[in-house]
């Protein structure tokens, strides 16, 4: 009984939090006249044009395809190098390992904020300025830190015995490393793929500096060009914020257990 | 997402098992451990180390991107102790800090308590609720928000005005008050629901006995809460407020978004001035020791809080 009140305090906290998304959704339905009769009820007749004016005019089909490129080969990049690298710190000390690891997780408290002058300067260099690489390789780069260390600590608490006894039936640590130690970092891996999806996929002051042109925008970036233009359509503004969040929502909704595992495995250790 | 430093506070090279002979030998009959190792390193160390060290090399120059940099030592360090924006924009990410340190905090904590501490029904489908405003991409925040303050048609004003509160309208981003608590609140939306996640977890793994022995002791919630519960989970808690510590002084995106940094530069912030003095003005030299700046301070407070946490005992 003691439950009631606390339930339903959770449920109007709830709606409030949701209200938002309502708004956003509703009004991406509706036309300019609904938005000004009555901003906050549901649509009358469903406006689906809104989407096909944003995704044509904003360009977001453009900005879509650039995201999933950028994403994709990030995401397989920071798994795969994470992977590595952890496993080599986590089963073995070599000469200068503890260096090296430590170089890595200074790289956990260094932000975009400062590297973006710099990277501007290397990308231009590098003559990638305004192409996706330059989008892909930073993100790989800043990710890595959290990938090795990640895992490196799930490979730690693997059962010994395991590792031992294949290596007694002759395994080479190459085989070992695939046959057997990836297979069981399933978990911390999905929770690694789910964030660096995440942090791409959202990711704006890189884009926002490093693109100069659809050609390499990608979505955030293309939503605040959109923005700029629709300022005063809302229902247009709204089809592409809706555009923008649902990718997102979707991995959310079927990843959301390996999403607060992996929040939780590192916060309490 | 603003998960990366929690990690680094939670494991420390472990020497005693990594250095094996065992290990050693069954290494060396495959790849070298450096070859594991030097794909990762290659990339890290071409767009994380090396950027930062032209940073520092940077904010030694005067230069505009373009012309060959000059060399003037300290002189953009000697501007910044006298630029009175740059303070500002300090001041700025310092009451962000504070607040982000405890609003998001109590809010996260006070949810957790809740969902972790009773039985009720759907309450993973609470958290995912709750956390859900976390997985959003700072345009999208930004755009909901601008358009909920927004003074003509904004839900916020609308709702002021249906409650017969319209004296209390206001032009929420455009006025020097209210600007910058108003992203706050924006990023806050966001925020809590990290917090939240760790706690929850945190006050699961408190040993319930403890619970039950305090009840059989007579203490009230109130007293199981602060006698036990608080103590318990002091190490996730400090971690919670490092991490949303760090993220105010790295707050770039919504001010950029939603302000510009204005109005009258009442929602300036460090890393807006970094990006409006190396991007804009193109002062690239002056930007960098901005940055620079910037840099150290996001390692003293993380030092700071360390050592919070360390005076807290060890591990356990």
């Amino acid at each position: 009984m003691r439950a009631i009140p606390a339930t339903l305090l959770l449920t109007v906290l709830a709606v409030g939090v949701l209200f938002p998304f309502y708004l956003v959704l509703s009004t991406s339905l509706k036309d300019d006249q609904q938005v000004a009769d009555n901003p906050l009820a549901p649509p009358k007749h469903w406006m689906w044009s809104n989407f096909s004016q944003a995704w044509v005019d904003g360009h977001f089909n453009q900005y879509f395809v650039n995201s999933v490129l950028v994403v994709v080969p990030t995401v397989l990049l920071v798994l795969a190098l994470s992977m590595f690298a952890a496993y080599a710190f986590a089963v073995r000390r070599f000469r200068g390992s503890t260096a090296l690891f430590a170089l890595l997780m200074v790289g956990l408290t260094v932000p975009l904020d400062i590297l973006i002058i710099p990277l501007y300067y290397e990308m231009l260099d590098f003559h990638i300025l305004n192409t996706l690489w330059a989008l892909i390789l930073p993100q790989v780069a800043m990710s890595l830190p959290f990938g090795i260390l990640l895992l490196r600590a799930f490979i730690q608490d693997l059962p010994r015995a395991l590792l031992e006894a294949a290596r007694i039936d002759g395994c080479s640590e190459w085989r070992l490393l695939i046959h057997i130690v990836i297979p069981l970092c399933r978990p911390p891996l999905l929770s690694l793929l789910v964030f660096v999806f995440m942090w791409t996929w959202n990711q704006f002051l890189l884009p926002l500096v490093l693109t100069q042109s659809d050609s390499a925008r990608t979505i955030p970036i293309g939503l605040s060009v959109f923005q700029g233009r629709y300022v005063t359509e809302l229902p247009l503004l709204m089809a592409g914020v809706t555009i923008a969040f649902v990718p997102v929502v979707v991995v959310y909704v079927f990843f959301q257990r390996h999403i607060i595992n992996g929040i939780t495995a590192g916060a309490l250790k | 997402m603003a998960s990366l430093a929690t990690r680094s506070l939670s494991k420390v090279p472990d020497r005693r098992e990594a250095g094996r002979p065992g290990r050693a030998r069954a290494f060396r009959e495959g790849a070298s451990p450096y070859l594991y190792v030097l794909p990762a390193m290659l990339l890290y160390g071409t767009f994380v180390c090396y950027p930062m060290l032209r940073l520092v090399q940077y904010s030694f120059t005067k230069w505009d991107g373009t012309s060959t940099p000059n060399n003037i030592g300290l002189s953009n360090y000697n501007e910044l102790i006298r630029d009175p924006l740059f303070w500002q924009a300090f001041r700025h990410n310092l009451e962000w800090m504070f607040a982000a340190i405890a609003i998001p905090t109590l809010i996260g904590l006070a949810l957790a308590i809740v969902l972790a501490r009773s039985h009720l029904f759907g309450r993973t489908i609470f958290r995912a609720v709750f956390f859900l405003p976390q997985i959003l991409s700072s345009i999208v925040i930004a755009a909901i928000w601008q358009w909920l303050y927004s003074p003509s048609f904004g839900a916020i004003n609308a709702a002021l005005k249906a409650a017969g509160l319209s004296s209390l309208q206001q032009g929420w981003l455009g006025d020097t008050n209210f600007a910058l608590p108003a992203v706050f609140i924006a990023w806050a939306w966001t925020a809590y629901g990290f917090a939240m996640v760790i706690l929850i977890a945190a006050i699961q793994s408190v040993d319930e006995e403890y619970f039950d022995a305090a009840k059989i002791d007579g203490a009230g919630r109130l007293r199981q809460m602060t006698a036990i519960l608080l103590p318990a989970i002091r190490r996730p808690l400090t971690v919670v407020m490092l991490m949303n510590a760090i993220a105010a002084l790295q707050a770039f995106d919504l001010v950029f978004i939603m302000t510009k940094g204005g109005p009258i530069n009442s929602t300036m912030v460090l890393a807006l001035y970094v990006y409006q003095n190396a991007f804009i003005s193109l002062r690239v030299g002056y930007g960098s020791a901005i940055a620079v700046v910037l840099g150290i301070v996001i390692v003293i407070s993380s030092l700071v809080f360390l050592r919070i946490r360390g005076l807290w005992g060890g591990k356990e």
